[in-house]
């Protein structure tokens, strides 16, 4: 088969077919449905190694499989942590919550082990995948940074949440701390110099993701504003009739009641 | 108003802050910038425009029920849309204006968008660990008394 049809097949069709899914699950429609086709697209994607092996995409796919590990434990740690605190409805167990935090620590150790060990993801010929490269300066800049944003968001919005704004700030900087080592000191498949080029392209990434992304927004709500504002405007609906105020004031006078003291 | 609008300057810094920090670490440690860290930023810009405008033309068509699928806004962001991806390709066909490690235009296009699914995530799992962390710090403290009987 042709190489770029076996990637169309493969690797692209699938990588389509995961928002498709979400937007089906999203509209309610048919949300199983929705969920099935996401899923499968997620699912395929992710083999796509070995589907696919000699398309570069499908690298992607791969280091997605490498890290959905750690990421089930991090989404894992932070449902125990948040539900096993104070909160009114589905509240756990308060074990949870320290479960919870040592999944969070023992996800974010397994990151670092991915760097530092052996548990860095090989692709092809014993070579590090290309993308780690990417994902590992991006997750650790991205986590810095919204880590230090809420931790001044909590001491500045909330109400006396100084405490919880430390707890924030120290996450911010244990994150920092890593960035610092990976920049220092070499990992096992790659070099701190290489750790400390990709940074550079990490920033770029998110500063251009970010704008990106907001530009597509402000075009979505310029063509909805544009939109709504050649709209005619709708006309009054006539004043109601005695009929209707009648109907009205013996439904409020029935809901209406007591007795004096 | 002016405390609201100074909260959201604070806000912003500290986002930007450990991002320069360690950015201009680096660059004390190697002592110059990455050459291709523009070229990185324009893809960035431009396959994040265009994939996010193609997401929410999906919206767009999704949750147009009640509207009874009015085509004008449909129009209008295919339109937008097409002038990023024309602009994309135009600026990609400029020799090395955006062109990285990659043979020609496609190979650029497709790995722009490989290279965004990757990004995405790391900062989809960053968000997770972050906005995660905010709530299990909020709802970690014990519930406080609001009012004392008399």
């Amino acid at each position: 088969m042709n190489p770029m049809l076996e990637a169309a097949l493969w690797f692209w069709i699938p990588l389509c077919l995961i928002p498709v899914g979400i937007w089906f699950t999203i509209s309610g429609k048919t949300k199983s449905l929705g969920k099935v086709i996401a899923l499968s697209g997620l699912i395929l994607v992710m083999i796509s190694s070995w589907t696919v092996p000699d398309s570069d995409s499908s690298a992607g796919g791969h280091l997605i499989l490498s890290i959905i590990a750690p990421t089930l434990l991090l989404a894992y740690g932070i449902h125990g942590m948040v539900f096993g605190g104070n909160v009114p409805v589905g509240r756990l167990d308060s074990s949870a919550r320290w479960s919870g935090t040592i999944a969070v620590f023992v996800s974010i150790g397994i990151f670092c082990l991915m760097h530092w060990y052996s548990f860095t993801p090989v692709w092809r010929n014993g070579e590090v995948n290309p993308y780690w490269i990417v994902f590992w300066p991006t997750f650790l800049l991205f986590s810095t940074s919204l880590c230090s944003a809420s931790s001044v968001a909590l001491a500045t919005y909330g109400d006396d949440r100084f405490t919880e704004s430390m707890k924030l700030a120290s996450l911010s900087i244990l994150m920092t701390g890593i960035s610092l080592a990976a920049m220092i000191f070499d990992g096992y498949l790659t070099t701190a110099d290489q750790f400390r080029d990709y940074l550079w392209l990490s920033a770029a990434d998110i500063f251009g993701t970010v704008v990106g992304g907001s530009l597509a927004i402000g075009a979505l709500a310029v063509v909805i504003w544009s939109y709504e504002k050649s709209l005619p405007i709708p006309q009054s609906s006539p004043p109601p009739t005695d009929e209707e105020i009648e109907h009205v004031v013996s439904l409020a006078t029935s809901h209406i009641g007591g007795e004096e003291e | 108003m002016r405390q609201s609008s100074s909260s959201w300057r604070l806000l912003i810094l500290a986002a930007l802050l450990p991002i320069l920090v360690l950015v201009a670490i680096d660059v004390s440690l190697d002592n110059n910038s990455h050459p291709e860290s523009f070229k990185r930023f324009g893809n960035a810009v431009l396959t994040s425009y265009i994939i996010v405008g193609l997401i929410l033309i999906g919206n767009l068509f999704f949750y147009a029920d009640s509207r009874h699928r009015p085509s004008a806004p449909f129009v209008g962001m295919f339109f937008a849309l097409a002038i990023g991806m024309l602009i994309g390709w135009a600026l990609i066909s400029q020799g090395d204006l955006l062109l990285e490690a990659n043979s020609g235009l496609r190979a650029q296009m497709l790995s722009n968008v490989v290279h965004l699914l990757v990004s995405g995530t790391a900062m989809l799992v960053a968000s997770l660990l972050a906005v995660g962390f905010t709530f299990a710090a909020i709802t970690g403290r014990e519930r406080r008394i609001l009012f004392e009987e008399e």
